[in-house]
């Protein structure tokens, strides 16, 4: 596999292994590092291990019972798989925003500072704050500005979704986490979700699991293609999708299997 | 039919007229059902989300037991803590049968399962994902179950309604391990069971009318939380 060299990544995974309950191995040894700032997407057929990988990035597989990690993962020079990670700290600096959107049954104001409230702050003027620029950087904020205290539910489903990004963005996070954001969503609440991605790249890094090859190439920068859990590639996206290294990378993309 | 509303007629009378009676008998009915159905509250909803968060061995089982004891009948449930309660029992030095307080011990653990019951369907039939959603932005396991208490609320009531109505309606624990004492543990189940079969049919209708509208006043009140 060619290396693309990344430098100063924000995250460094080294010789990752992932197992679920009962020793299946779900990723087998994964070295891989995500460039700061950018968008890196995660591709490959079903069950290659790419929402497994990211939900290492924020530790979410610590909520399934019986599940085992073995090696690094490094965000911003500190394994957070050491010992003494505090783990809620960790998801603040990783948001996640899910598969499907699923603001909770609360106002859209409410939703945006939630993550704030859990964290204790009170500070009125820092939520007011908040819910603007969380709302603006999501792309939702011209059409909720004056309905911020009616009920997420009322939202169309691409509304949910920037919502849910608003969410995550709240909390200050330095990389947002996104497993198949877009797949419960129409071909126009999936274009101005993938707007909204690309306008949050210059804030955040952004690592997108995804399963539509399309939407890799539109919004990311660099694309990592995993297949059985281990990764057969990375590199710019641009690099990756018109001349990819690997020939399994090559089938994959061309549509030859998958 | 003459007997049935004359009858009819001077219930209404007992019930407008305050009689003294029928105040104290619903008072005890409300009051010892009101402690137990709060007390199974305070056990039955942490049960009940427990059950429907966590996942371990022996949960089904666990599911399974509390489902059949949500068919217990009561005179069950008045023998087994009569016989714990009795003189001779284990707890027979606190001095506990037939007063208000073995009723509510009693209710109670008629009450928990139920509650315990609904609280766990209810926990079982939310979003699935709000749980992971609310420890990926940064919420303890703990916020992460009051905010899903929070977002289940009606099943919760709907559970502590269930659990209420049963209590305010049994017979068998108030009649067993209140002993049906004028004034004190005499409750509307156990006073119409009583004055019917002493032929004061309409003691015993105004008790039974007092009863329904209890169970409509509570209904109406679930309604109205459910509507705002």
């Amino acid at each position: 596999m060619t290396e693309t060299r990344i430098e100063n990544p924000i995250i460094e995974v080294n010789n990752l292994k992932f197992y679920y309950p009962g020793n299946a191995r779900a990723l087998h040894g994964i070295d891989l590092r995500i460039p700061e700032k950018q968008v890196t997407a995660l591709i490959g057929p079903s069950g290659c291990g790419k929402s497994t990988l990211i939900r290492c990035f924020n530790r979410m597989n610590d909520l399934i019972d019986g599940c085992r990690v073995e090696g690094e993962v490094i965000l911003e020079g500190e394994n957070i798989y050491a010992k003494d990670t505090d783990i809620i700290e960790l998801r603040r600096e990783a948001g996640m925003v899910f598969q499907k959107s699923n603001p909770f049954p609360k106002s859209i104001y409410e939703n945006v500072i939630y993550g704030l409230r859990i964290a204790g702050e009170k500070d009125k003027r820092l939520f007011d704050e908040r819910v603007e620029s969380s709302l603006k950087a999501a792309a939702l904020w011209d059409e909720v500005k004056d309905r911020l205290h009616e009920s997420a539910l009322g939202l169309s489903g691409g509304q949910m979704q920037r919502l849910c990004i608003a969410r995550a963005i709240a909390v200050n996070p330095k990389v947002i986490l996104m497993d198949e954001p877009c797949s419960a969503l129409d071909p126009k609440s999936t274009a101005r979700v993938e707007e909204t991605i690309k306008e949050l790249r210059n804030e955040y890094t952004i690592i997108i699991v995804t399963h539509n090859m399309q939407q890799a190439a539109r919004v990311s920068d660099y694309t990592a293609f995993l297949f059985e859990g281990s990764l057969i590639e990375f590199g710019s996206t641009d690099q990756l999708f018109v001349k990819p290294q690997n020939k399994q990378t090559e089938d994959y993309i061309t549509g030859r299997f998958g | 039919m003459g007997y049935l509303y004359d009858s009819l007629l001077a219930a209404i009378k007992l019930i407008v007229g305050f009689d003294k009676d029928v105040l104290i008998t619903v008072w005890t009915s409300l009051y010892t059902s009101t402690v137990a159905i709060l007390l199974a509250s305070l056990l039955g909803i942490p049960v009940g989300l427990w059950l429907g968060i966590s996942k371990f061995r022996g949960r089904r089982a666990l599911v399974t037991l509390l489902n059949t004891l949500m068919a217990l009948p009561t005179v069950v449930v008045g023998l087994l803590l009569f016989g714990v309660l009795s003189r001779q029992g284990p707890l027979g030095g606190w001095g506990l049968l037939f007063t208000p307080a073995a009723m509510i011990l009693g209710q109670m653990v008629l009450a928990t399962p139920i509650v315990a019951n609904y609280v766990h369907a209810a926990v079982i039939g939310a979003d699935r994902r709000i749980l992971p959603t609310l420890r990926s932005l940064g919420a303890t396991s703990w916020q992460a179950s009051l905010q899903l208490l929070r977002d289940i609320r009606f099943g919760v009531m709907a559970a502590v309604i269930a659990g209420f109505g049963r209590v305010i309606a049994e017979v068998g624990i108030a009649m067993m391990l209140g002993g049906n004492i004028r004034g004190t543990t005499r409750t509307m189940t156990t006073a119409i069971a009583l004055e019917t079969s002493k032929g004061e049919f309409a003691f015993g209708l105004s008790l039974g009318l007092v009863l329904m509208a209890v169970a409509l006043l509570v209904n109406l009140g679930l309604n109205f939380l459910q509507q705002r």
